[in-house]
């Protein structure tokens, strides 16, 4: 029997990736997994800022951008149920610095503990953590 | 006797409607189409939410959910989708109609009830405007022709707050539920308190026989939000593809209408053109025959 996970990552606009993996590790609200083929029965939380490294059967890496969003896993099978997801190579920049520009007009002036500076605060988090995913990317031409 | 320049004026101007019509009636057809991708392609994020709904449901009671809590209505919040355009047949008018009967029956076995409008759809808004009604929020920003997910997000936030807030005891939201390209029903969907999830005793229970972490409450309290954003998109999607459906059957109808119209009109014009042809045919030979 081989070792494989079949990974499967659903949003609300589509059905990102629905195939078998090697390996998945991602951020939850408390921590991070790594999820191996035949894990045992999980549920938890993904937390707001969120990347996911997928390891490919023949054992590249790859990584994405998943926000927002809940895991399990049952019967071999990892589900991630995210609000937003997008590979690496899909980020667009920029509308990434567009999002990031705006964050951070936001939050000048704004009291640190007012729910929008908070809310900024996530929104520019998540996109720098888009950012540093898609330079990782670029950077290392792992996929074109 | 018709003139036969005025006919033939009608005659054009009943054609171009027949074309503008059938136009409509092709864009509505295909924005209907995107609308069923849209919604097939949400089906997995619904399926999934539910599921888990289902799985963690019976492992969490009801006292530890702030969204199940019911108390006291003073005010009704009402969220009421309809469209931002017209010519599409009795759907605004059959909601409206609907969302009359509600506020009737409230105010007959509640006088003292209070009622709070938010409004998604141009036609619903300038319907209480005119009636009068105090509209709490009307939600213009995406258009609903073009309503995404992070609409039905936005929307399902500043429901919730306002209902964590005590602006409102309990929201229901009004809208079209699509049932056939020709049946379009509408629904009334009780949206906060969230009543439609058994859970804790009521729930079908599953074996807890998986690692849960950090722990049920938790991750239940972190899906119903996601679980609320579901359901207003789901009523989004419905409203839009009834309305599309609607708008299709209403232009086909005038379409046909113009069609038909078109072909007596000829039939009135030819025989009025024959008719005119005859006389002067008359008026010739009598004019002849009087000069022999």
């Amino acid at each position: 029997m081989a070792s494989e996970l079949h990974l499967r990552v659903v949003t609300p606009d589509r059905t990102i990736i629905d195939r078998k993996v090697a390996a998945v590790s991602f951020q939850g609200v408390d921590g991070g997994y790594g999820i191996l083929p035949h894990h045992a029965p999980l549920m938890t939380a993904i937390g707001s800022t969120g990347t996911v490294k997928i390891t490919e059967l023949d054992g590249k890496q790859v990584d994405m951008f998943a926000s927002d969003g809940f895991a399990q896993v049952q019967a071999n099978v990892l589900t991630l149920v995210c609000e937003a997801g997008e590979f690496a190579h899909e980020i667009d920049m920029e509308r990434v610095k567009a999002a990031e520009a705006k964050a951070r007009e936001k939050m000048v002036g704004l009291d640190r503990l007012s729910e929008e500076y908070i809310k900024a605060e996530a929104s520019l988090r998540k996109a720098l953590m888009r950012e540093m995913l898609a330079r990782k990317n670029t950077g290392t031409g792992a996929l074109s | 006797m018709a003139n036969l320049k005025e006919l033939r004026g009608r005659i054009k101007s009943v054609a171009s409607i027949a074309q503008i019509t059938r136009a409509m009636e092709m864009v509505a057809s295909m924005k209907l189409r995107k609308v069923q991708g849209k919604a097939q392609s949400f089906h997995p994020y619904t399926d999934e939410i539910r599921h888990m709904i289902e799985r963690l449901a019976g492992h969490v009671s009801d006292t530890d959910l702030p969204l199940f809590q019911q108390r006291e209505v003073r005010t009704t919040g009402i969220f009421l989708l309809t469209s931002d355009r017209g010519l599409c047949g009795s759907y605004n008018s059959n909601l409206l109609a609907e969302l009359r009967r509600t506020i009737d029956a409230i105010k007959a076995e509640h006088p003292d009830r209070k009622i709070k409008f938010f409004c998604y759809g141009r036609k619903g808004y300038a319907w209480l405007v005119r009636r009068g009604f105090e509209v709490e929020r009307f939600f213009v920003e995406p258009p609903l022709d073009k309503a995404n997910f992070a609409a039905a997000k936005v929307t399902g936030q500043a429901l919730v707050d306002a209902w964590q807030q005590g602006a409102v005891d309990e929201v229901v939201i009004l809208y079209s539920r699509f049932q056939s390209m020709i049946r379009f029903v509408p629904s009334k969907l009780q949206f906060l308190p969230i009543s439609s999830i058994a859970v804790g005793e009521d729930a079908q229970k599953y074996e807890l026989d998986f690692l849960l972490e950090p722990d049920a409450a938790t991750v239940f309290n972190r899906l119903m939000p996601r679980y609320l954003e579901t359901v207003i998109f789901d009523a989004m999607l419905q409203a839009l593809a009834s309305e599309h459906a609607s708008r299709r059957m209403a232009m086909k109808g005038a379409t046909d209408a113009a069609v038909r119209m078109n072909k007596q009109l000829k039939k009135v014009y030819n025989r009025a053109r024959q008719e005119n042809i005859t006389k002067e045919l008359l008026d010739i030979i009598g004019g002849a025959s009087a000069v022999q």
